[in-house]
């Protein structure tokens, strides 16, 4: 007990002040033991997120808190999801080493396996490009890309081997992602699919998750130097920041609507939310001890993350 | 759930006697983020070169989250019980563990693996 409040205290003191009467959160308690890894919402509101232990899919709907779950057959282990431009969840389904489509009237699951040859990729994170093609990564070393159209699917073989993690679309169409193991980005040639690989200033930084603002420069998480910094394309620049803490642990990066940029910082089991302007951080740190937030995402006026370590989506709501 | 017990672990369970070739393809779930090359140290999880038998939270040279530094000071010793419980479900094992993956939920998953790691290399004599 004496333990915890010291870690409390060390918190608060290390912290930035907890923001802000303009944010309101709620938490919504999801079925227990499903570890929510990856969370997406849609236009319509509906939540969508990876059961990653259970092998599911799950749906909340916010209004009534209500949660359905989708099961995605056997030895699923289902890590990402996102909105596809047909307004339904596709999820980067580790377990079975496919690409799965969920059709969110219907409940039907269709799936498109990885090529048997590339064995176990260990998928992470997908994207639809403005051509309607998903890109997706896996982590023992592949990207790819999928055309749900034609069913073509081709997979290439990371630069510098196992690493590639998040990946996000820029407002323009062009598709980047991070690696982890590898320490810096890629653009990817969205006609070749040859990858550019893009070095971020700080040494092995563990680059793990990517999002891009409304001007199309491009934020990383820092995993390993628990810094949050940008490339701005046009310029090739770079700028760095160091999240508050002694020893932070950048894990996911999102940009919302204002151009805020919200990361997960584990060392305080917080959400932090970034102001380029004013280069201000604030901290949410979660009441639940290990809350281990994976990913982030939202919507217009939303920022929804799953708490992986408490089973629980969490929303901040701008007012 | 492991066991304290005059400050050393109390084990039990899981023997060896699978498959370690079997274990490898298991491993590439573990791959992304470990590596058992002695010196290869860039993944961004611990390498398990030798981790059977390691206290917990000691190989030097890494970041170690803070529950898994405190379970090794508590005397938790990475025998083939406790990698089998672990595996089974990290978070739930080692709430505060920073390891993704959700968990190995075949034990024979569990022992080839773990088979797999005893035999990448030996075991340091004495965990600093």
């Amino acid at each position: 007990m004496r333990r915890s409040l010291l870690v409390l205290l060390i918190t608060l003191l290390v912290l930035p002040p907890v923001a802000s009467a303009e944010v309101a959160v709620q938490a919504y308690p999801l079925p227990p033991g499903g570890g929510p890894h990856d969370v997406a919402v849609g236009a319509d509101g509906i939540v969508w997120y990876t059961a990653q232990r259970a092998g599911q899919l799950g749906r909340l709907d916010p209004a009534s808190g209500k949660v359905d779950l989708i099961p995605l057959g056997p030895a699923a282990a289902p890590h990402g999801v996102v909105i596809g431009p047909d307004g339904a969840p596709w999820v980067t389904e580790g377990g079975t080493n496919s690409i799965v489509r969920v059709d969110p009237r219907t409940r039907e699951v269709k799936r498109w396996p990885l090529p048997e040859a590339r064995g176990y990729v260990n998928l992470n994170t997908a994207t639809f490009d403005k051509r309607g093609r998903i890109w997706f990564t896996g982590q023992n070393g592949i990207y790819g890309r999928l055309d749900p159209a034609s069913g073509a699917m081709q997979v290439w073989d990371a630069p510098r081997g196992r690493g590639p993690y998040g990946i996000a679309t820029t407002p323009d169409g062009d598709v980047y992602y991070a690696s982890l193991a590898g320490s810096h980005i890629v653009r990817v040639d969205l006609d070749t699919g040859a990858a550019i690989v893009i070095e971020p200033p700080t040494k092995g930084q563990g680059a793990r998750r990517v999002w891009s603002d409304s001007r199309g420069r491009i934020w990383v998480s820092e995993w390993n130097s628990g810094n949050v910094s940008r490339y701005d394309p046009k310029t090739k620049e770079w700028k760095t920041w160091k999240l508050p803490g002694d020893s932070p642990r950048a894990y996911a990066v999102y940009v919302d609507d204002r151009d805020k940029v919200w990361l997960s910082e584990w060392s305080a089991n917080a959400m932090v939310r970034f102001d380029p302007e004013t280069e201000k951080f604030e901290a949410f740190p979660s009441d639940r001890r290990g809350a281990n937030v994976r990913q982030i995402l939202g919507r217009p006026g939303e920022v929804w993350a799953p708490e992986s370590g408490a089973d629980r989506l969490v929303v901040y709501r701008m007012k | 759930m492991w066991l304290l017990a005059g400050g050393a672990v109390t084990v039990w369970c899981s023997t060896a006697g699978g498959d370690p070739a079997r274990g490898e393809r298991v491993f590439q779930r573990c791959f992304a983020c470990h590596s058992v090359v002695a010196g290869e140290d860039k993944p961004p999880g611990p390498n398990l070169r030798g981790v059977v038998g390691r206290r917990a939270g000691t190989r030097l040279g890494f970041r170690f989250s803070p529950a898994l530094i405190e379970a090794g000071a508590r005397g938790l010793v990475w025998t083939r019980a406790a990698l089998d419980a672990y595996l089974a479900d990290p978070e739930r094992f080692l709430p505060g563990t920073e390891m993704a993956m959700p968990g190995l939920s075949l034990a024979v998953d569990r022992r080839d693996v773990i088979d797999y790691l005893e035999k990448s290399g030996p075991t340091p004599r004495r965990t600093p």
